[in-house]
């Protein structure tokens, strides 16, 4: 790290970008969004955009100013920002390139150096990026160290690994074995924890710099606050009418999946929350003439959000609750200052992802009565088995428990050369109809 | 005797069955409390009943096992045992306990991921004392000195393993591809004991005539998915060493030295074993394991044979056949799936990659 690029790091992030945002939004024509089935659009997306975007921008700027560390959208991030690490998430990334329509282009470079198209689309959209360089962020800063926990999949495991091997980078590897059964054991926490005691060595050698108790403290008190507000958000959709869907969590959990643990994403998410709160006193609509509830389970479509919710709405059918937005609130109320470590490893050890499908039956079966749901969408993504796998059976128990219908869509997250829109659309609609009945 | 039959020999006998689904868990455990594991790797089922719970984008080791399950092919077995191999075994284990009501019992196994440390070899211990408590609510407590003779057991099955495979690398084995492996793969059910004689009496069968063909090392996850074995034999392929994932690269062919606490040892047995892409071991560590293999045997070149929507393997081939090419080894990945014929365009590239050969 040099003290050239420490300036041109502070210079960009002080002064240079909030004036080139400013501008950007500025000269930034209102496009006419036409009819419209949705109601008003949420004003915090514009601070969302701003926050995501300096993220992005500011990202380029801290190679060789800040310890820069790629991170899975598991992992404790809380360490990492004990170290002032510049965090960039290559899941993130990977939805935000798919929602660009990008997937299939990035994707088609990770297969053309062999990798299989059955693979998961977020990894060959990150090793395509590797290998092209091909973002539509401009350019994403070199890491310095690889950051990766398997409590999401064993997926990522193999897939750092990989980048890890072809870039000659350090990967941090925190390994949660997946909990089949209960609540997990003391041997399983002890182990978890060990090796996240394990990584503070590691990162002082790779970053340089030295572990600050106080800061992590600090980075600690934080996330718990984000993830907090963060389940608040997601709880205002509990109100009928829900002040927003599904669809707009899926867009607005970028910043507690991406700067969890820094006050920007806490200030981010009061904003957000005021907002919705203030929605919900005056039982503003984000689908107006809301008919009909609905859950939505696994990732994102990222490349068919916005026409998704178009059709939703167009039939009075509002998302109101998804498991995937739930994952960033569900498990940090373990996180405890007198334990840091310990806790941290029940934290990321606990998400739904990495326990039993009897538990994952369990919180769908809780959020759709909380949520006060009446139907269920599975998206069945092709490239992410862990989500996917049993999903069929989690259709059957939950039309069971709950008598509510559901249907199951064959999508991806990114790579749309497995979508067919029009036979979704079809699907959808029949099931929509159903819902009326 | 066919492998229902020997099982349900081994019942009449007062032991347990254990069906066991891929790839690496301790046997010696297993064989401590008196259950014999039968594997569950690529069972002659179709897919019919496992569609109504499993996506087509599934691999066939966890259709198969699946539909194998539902069309009652595992009746002999009292204990199912999932390890935690890969995200989909990992949730078809999960799926059959909480989803279809399988009614005996689940257990499961997690081998870690973190590295050959000590860290990994004290959690490995932990796991193997929670197993052993599951099993001895359904088969038993152990006896005095039972996991001392199963890592003897475990010693004898590597020791007839490591002299066979031996024998096929000095060409002192006549056998084809499909019998060695046929052989190899029984260790997937027979009580240890069995398998020695078994192994044995095999060696004895085809032992002191040349190796005829062309000497490759095969990779990725199984020897026969369809008729491959068949197959490789009529092109004149001499397999002469593996690192498959459901034969070299999980059946310990080392020894383990006179075990002090067997806790231990036997997580040490699970440790040392090769390198693996399920374990998360690097593809370098991988690529020297082959690379020696190679060696060691003389083989012209390394056949990969990888297992469609397989991602353990699927993740580490492209790296592996660079690495491989860059000591100057040729190598060869082609994708095959269960159940189906190898395809002819795939035959063809494995003829091409033969003539290719220095």
């Amino acid at each position: 790290m040099t003290l050239g690029m420490e300036l041109r790091y502070r210079w960009m992030k002080d002064v240079a970008l909030p004036v080139l945002l400013k501008a950007r939004e500025r000269n930034r024509r209102k496009g006419s969004i036409g009819e419209s089935p949705l109601g008003p659009p949420l004003e915090s997306t514009r601070s969302l955009k701003r926050l995501m975007t300096r993220h992005y921008a500011l990202a380029r700027y801290a190679e060789g100013a800040r310890p820069v560390a790629w991170v899975t959208s598991g992992a404790p991030v809380e360490l990492l920002r004990a170290f002032g690490c510049y965090s960039v998430y290559p899941e993130n990334h990977a939805a935000l390139c798919g929602a660009r329509r990008m997937g299939p282009e990035i994707c088609t470079r990770a297969e053309e150096a062999g990798f299989s198209r059955d693979l998961c689309s977020y990894a060959r959209v990150d090793l395509g990026h590797a290998l092209s360089g091909l973002t539509p962020v401009g350019r994403l800063p070199r890491p310095d160290v690889l950051f990766c926990t398997n409590n999401i999949c064993q997926t990522i495991l193999y897939w750092f690994k990989e980048l890890s091997h072809r870039e000659g980078i350090p990967l941090v590897l925190f390994d949660t074995p997946f909990i089949s059964v209960g609540e997990g054991t003391p041997e399983v926490f002890d182990y978890v924890a060990g090796q996240i005691k394990d990584a503070v060595p590691a990162l002082e050698r790779i970053t340089g710099r030295e572990f600050r108790e106080d800061r992590f403290h600090e980075v600690l008190r934080s996330s718990i606050r984000a993830s907090a507000l963060w389940g608040e958000v997601l709880a205002t959709m509990r109100h009928r009418p829900a002040p927003m869907t599904v669809f707009d969590a899926f867009v607005h959990l970028a910043p507690v999946v991406s700067l969890r643990g820094l006050p920007s994403c806490e200030r981010y998410y009061e904003g957000l929350l005021a907002e919705l709160q203030e929605r919900v006193s005056r039982d503003v609509a984000a689908v107006p003439g809301e008919r009909h509830r609905l859950m939505w389970d696994n990732i994102a479509i990222w490349f068919a959000l916005a026409p998704l919710s178009r059709l939703f709405a167009e039939h009075g059918c509002a998302g109101v609750a998804g498991t995937y937005p739930n994952a960033w609130a569900e498990t940090n109320h373990y996180l405890d200052l007198a334990d840091p470590f310990g806790s941290l490893a029940k934290t990321y050890a606990l998400i739904f992802l990495n326990r039993g499908l009897d538990y994952r039956l369990g919180l769908m079966e809780a959020m759709g009565r909380d949520y006060q749901v009446d139907g269920l969408v599975l998206h069945s993504a092709r490239s992410c088995k862990p989500y996917s796998v049993g999903q069929y059976d989690l259709r059957r128990s939950l039309a069971g428990r709950l008598g509510i219908k559901s249907v199951v869509l064959e999508g991806d997250m990114t790579d749309f050369r497995t979508w067919s829109e029009e036979q979704a659309r079809t699907r959808l609609t029949a099931f929509f109809e159903s819902l009326d009945g | 005797m066919g492998r229902t039959a020997y099982l349900q020999g081994q019942k009449a006998a007062g032991r347990k069955v254990a069906a066991v689904w891929p790839a690496r868990y301790p046997a010696e455990l297993l064989w401590a409390h008196g259950v014999c594991p039968a594997e569950v790797w690529d069972p002659p089922a179709g897919q019919a009943l496992a569609g109504a719970h499993l996506q087509s984008y599934v691999c066939g080791i966890v259709r198969q096992g699946l539909e194998l399950l539902l069309s009652g092919g595992l009746t002999t077995a009292d204990i199912l045992l999932f390890p935690h191999t890969c995200d989909s075994i990992q949730n078809l284990g999960s799926l059959v306990r909480d989803l279809v009501h399988e009614p005996r019992p689940c257990l499961y196994f997690y081998p870690p991921r973190s590295g050959r440390s000590e860290r990994a070899a004290v959690y490995l211990e932990a796991q193997l004392r929670t197993l052993s408590a599951d099993l001895t609510r359904i088969a038993g407590p152990l006896r005095d000195g039972a996991l001392e003779g199963a890592l003897a057991l475990g010693n004898g099955r590597a020791a007839a393993l490591r002299h066979m495979y031996d024998l096929r690398a000095r060409g002192a084995l006549d056998a084809s591809n499909e019998e060695f492996y046929g052989a190899v793969r029984t260790c997937e059910y027979l009580w240890p004991e069995d398998a020695v004689l078994h192994l044995e009496a095999f060696m004895k069968t085809h032992a002191g005539r040349p190796r005829r063909g062309v000497p490759l090392v095969l990779s990725g996850v199984l020897p026969a998915p369809s008729d491959l074995a068949q197959r490789l034999d009529g092109l004149s392929v001499a397999v002469v060493e593996d690192d498959l994932l459901a034969c070299g690269r999980r059946f310990a062919r080392a020894l383990l030295p006179e075990p002090g606490d067997p806790w231990r040892a036997m997580a040490a047995r699970l440790l040392a074993l090769p390198p693996c892409s399920t374990a998360g071991d690097s593809v370098e560590d991988r690529a020297s394991f082959l690379a020696e293999q190679v060696e060691r045997t003389g083989g012209r070149g390394v056949l990969v044979l990888a297992l469609k929507f397989c991602e353990p393997e699927l993740f580490q081939i492209p790296s592996l056949v660079d690495a491989m090419r860059g000591r100057g080894i040729p190598v060869l990945a082609v994708e095959t799936e269960l159940g189906n014929s190898a395809p002819a365009g795939m035959m063809t590239r494995v003829e091409a990659f033969l003539e290719s050969l220095p």
